[in-house]
């Protein structure tokens, strides 16, 4: 049994309700300027399901493009010129993130993390913030693996 | 025949048109879908439809198992997530007999309810396996097999302890080393470990037909014969007194009499040997038949007996082809009386301290005929030999002139260590395997290749045969 493919198949067919799904949340961004055409809404899952297959992952669901949306919105930092691009980059980055950090963290702390970066010393700027991450992932795998190495010197 | 002209509309599900034999033991399910659809019992919209569900149960077990902090996981965890799913919706479609039926269960009920019931099937099954455990710990059997206590007290333990229902019921956790007679490997999860337990019960309720005493016998005995340590080996004791069971009935004996005595074995050697293939079969069938009855069994282990039957058969076919019931009909081996040179007592070891003083002091000696005789006069032990060995403090002519001290038994006893492996195998005698050398591992190992090769025929003779006479219990110092 392949799993992708199998997803795959049934995730096509719900296609338009994906796009739908994000298309509604321009009620919320509009006041901000930030509208998603259904062209922009496909082309977002569309790079969310190469991250994630680049990324071997799995997801059954809109839930963390539907947060980074929301979240990222009501940043000062974010304009419609570069708002498909900066939610690609983010849930690059997100995923990212997931494999790095083994799971350990929530969706929801991780995304949190990554605004208050974007939107502090990073200023808007998503090399920064893909720099700031990995410094993050990698003191974050440090730290799981400390217990273990701090007693080396018994051995 | 065309028998569904009229009926097309209402997709009657007649069991014509399964081909079981397309049907798979693992991933039921998704075998019957494909075959259903292959055959026109149930539609394609259908089958997509329940995988839709499926994936739709998925979603749910993911949020589950994340405790709904992440919606996505690795594709390894969904798959086994997935797995798992399956397992629990073929635990529900595998409890119809009939394929079609559980096809019309795919049909009508939803995929949300048939995982469900699945699940609470795994959790009456894995009551049912916890029970057989306590059962099959109960009647134990006091023999000093390590991979059947392993595989008891320490194997068995670990599956109850985490096995789960929910994200990796396919996944059996446990390594389970002891093995059965007769065992399906094709199973997984806790149908695997069930089935485990029901033929290790049975098989330790046949082996407590005869006395502890009479067990020991015969493995001990087989230790011999195979010439290795049977504690340590993996084997079945099951095979083992059923075999001797049915050679004693087969030499006019009774089924609880396993202990085979030399005269018998030849009589049987000849009677099996001389014996035509379809009378030799005729022969044991009858001396199956007879022991499931003298025996007052239960109908498992009637059944159990049947389904070794074939294999046993087999065996003793292939023993009268190659001419030697060797190792198939365990009898009595007689021990000579044996001279050690080396001690093999543990109490006998240096202590660490006096090992690293001795070590110093050999490493000061640059004569290696000096050497040898310094070793000689300190060393006793087997096991501070073994520990010199390692110790580094040998060089190459070091090493010929210690192995010249020694006698024909402190070599054999080398040799055994060494060729272990080889020499389990009764076709390499130490001639040919010294000639062939081995890969070893370790310095000492590889000069006492060569000072072995140097030895002249007679003497490898003389230490090939002392091998066979040394328990490697006795030397079990690792």
């Amino acid at each position: 049994m392949n799993l992708s493919d199998m997803l795959n198949s049934i995730q096509q067919s719900h296609h338009s309700n994906t796009i739908m799904d994000l298309v509604s949340l321009n009620e919320k961004t509009k006041e901000r300027n930030l509208v998603l055409t259904p062209d922009d809404a496909k082309s977002l899952v569309v790079s969310r399901n190469k991250v994630l297959r680049d990324h071997a992952r799995i997801e059954l669901s809109n839930g963390v493009l539907k947060e980074l949306i929301e979240v990222f919105s009501v940043s000062p930092y974010m304009n419609q010129e570069y708002y498909v691009d900066t939610l690609n980059e983010l849930q690059e980055i997100f995923y990212y993130l997931k494999n790095e950090t083994e799971d350990k963290v929530e969706d929801a702390k991780l995304i949190q993390l990554m605004n208050d970066y974007y939107n502090g010393s990073c200023a808007g700027s998503i090399e920064l913030l893909r720099s700031k991450m990995e410094e993050f992932a990698e003191n974050f795998r440090r730290d799981i693996t400390l217990p273990d190495s701090i007693f080396k010197g018994d051995e | 025949m065309e028998f569904d002209n009229n009926s097309g509309h209402s997709r009657q599900i007649s069991n014509i048109r399964i081909d079981r034999s397309r049907l798979k033991r693992n991933q039921y399910t998704l075998s019957l879908l494909q075959e259903g659809q292959r055959s026109g019992v149930i539609s394609s919209q259908k089958v997509y439809q329940i995988q839709v569900e499926m994936v739709q149960v998925l979603q749910r077990l993911i949020l589950r198992y994340t405790q709904e902090a992440s919606t996505s996981v690795t594709t390894e965890t969904a798959e086994g997530i997935m797995t798992s799913l399956l397992y629990a919706i073929d635990t529900y479609t595998l409890q119809y007999k009939n394929p079609d039926e559980a096809l019309t269960h795919l049909n009508k009920e939803s995929i949300k309810d048939i995982h469900s019931k699945g699940v609470e099937l795994l959790r009456c099954y894995f009551e049912e396996t916890k029970q057989l455990y306590q059962e099959v710990k109960n009647i134990k059997l006091d023999v000093p097999v390590d991979a059947y206590h392993m595989t008891i007290d320490e194997s068995l333990p670990v599956f109850i302890k985490h096995y789960d229902i929910i994200f990796e019921a396919q996944n059996t956790m446990a390594s389970i080393d002891y093995p059965l007679a007769v065992d399906d490997m094709r199973l997984q999860g806790v149908f695997y470990i069930r089935q485990y337990l029901e033929r290790l019960r049975i098989e330790t309720e046949f082996c407590r037909f005869f006395s502890l005493q009479d067990v020991m016998f015969v493995l001990i005995n087989f230790g011999k014969i195979s010439r290795f340590n049977y504690q340590i080996e993996l084997f079945n004791m099951f095979e083992l007194m059923i075999n001797n069971a049915v050679f004693s009935l087969l030499s006019g004996g009774k089924p609880d009499n396993v202990r085979i005595s030399g005269i018998q074995f030849e009589q049987l050697n000849r009677m099996l040997t001389a014996a035509p293939a379809d009378q030799r079969t005729k022969l044991i069938h009858q001396a199956l038949d007879q022991l499931q009855k003298t025996l007052q069994t239960n109908q498992a282990l009637i059944d159990y007996i049947d389904l070794y039957r074939g294999e046993f058969v087999q065996r003793v076919n292939n023993a009268a082809k190659i001419g030697s019931f060797e190792t198939l009909i365990i009898r009595e081996i007689k021990e000579h009386e044996k001279t050690m040179v080396f001690k093999l007592d543990e109490n006998d070891r240096k202590s660490d301290i006096q090992m690293r003083s001795l070590v110093d002091r050999i490493l000061e000696i640059s004569n290696s005929e000096e050497k040898a005789l310094f070793i000689r006069r300190h060393f006793v032990s087997l096991h501070d030999y073994l520990d010199l060995l390692h110790a580094g403090c040998l060089f190459n002519g070091d090493y010929e002139a210690l192995f010249r001290t020694f006698g024909d038994i402190e070599l054999a006893i080398l040799a055994k260590i060494i060729f272990y492996e080889k020499l389990r195998d009764a076709t390499h005698d130490l001639s040919d395997i010294i000639e062939d050398g081995i890969e070893a591992e370790n310095e000492w190992e590889i000069h006492y290749i060569e000072f072995m090769q140097q030895l002249e025929d007679e003497r490898i003779k003389a230490i090939g045969n002392l091998i066979y006479e040394i328990n490697y219990e006795d030397i079990s110092f690792h």
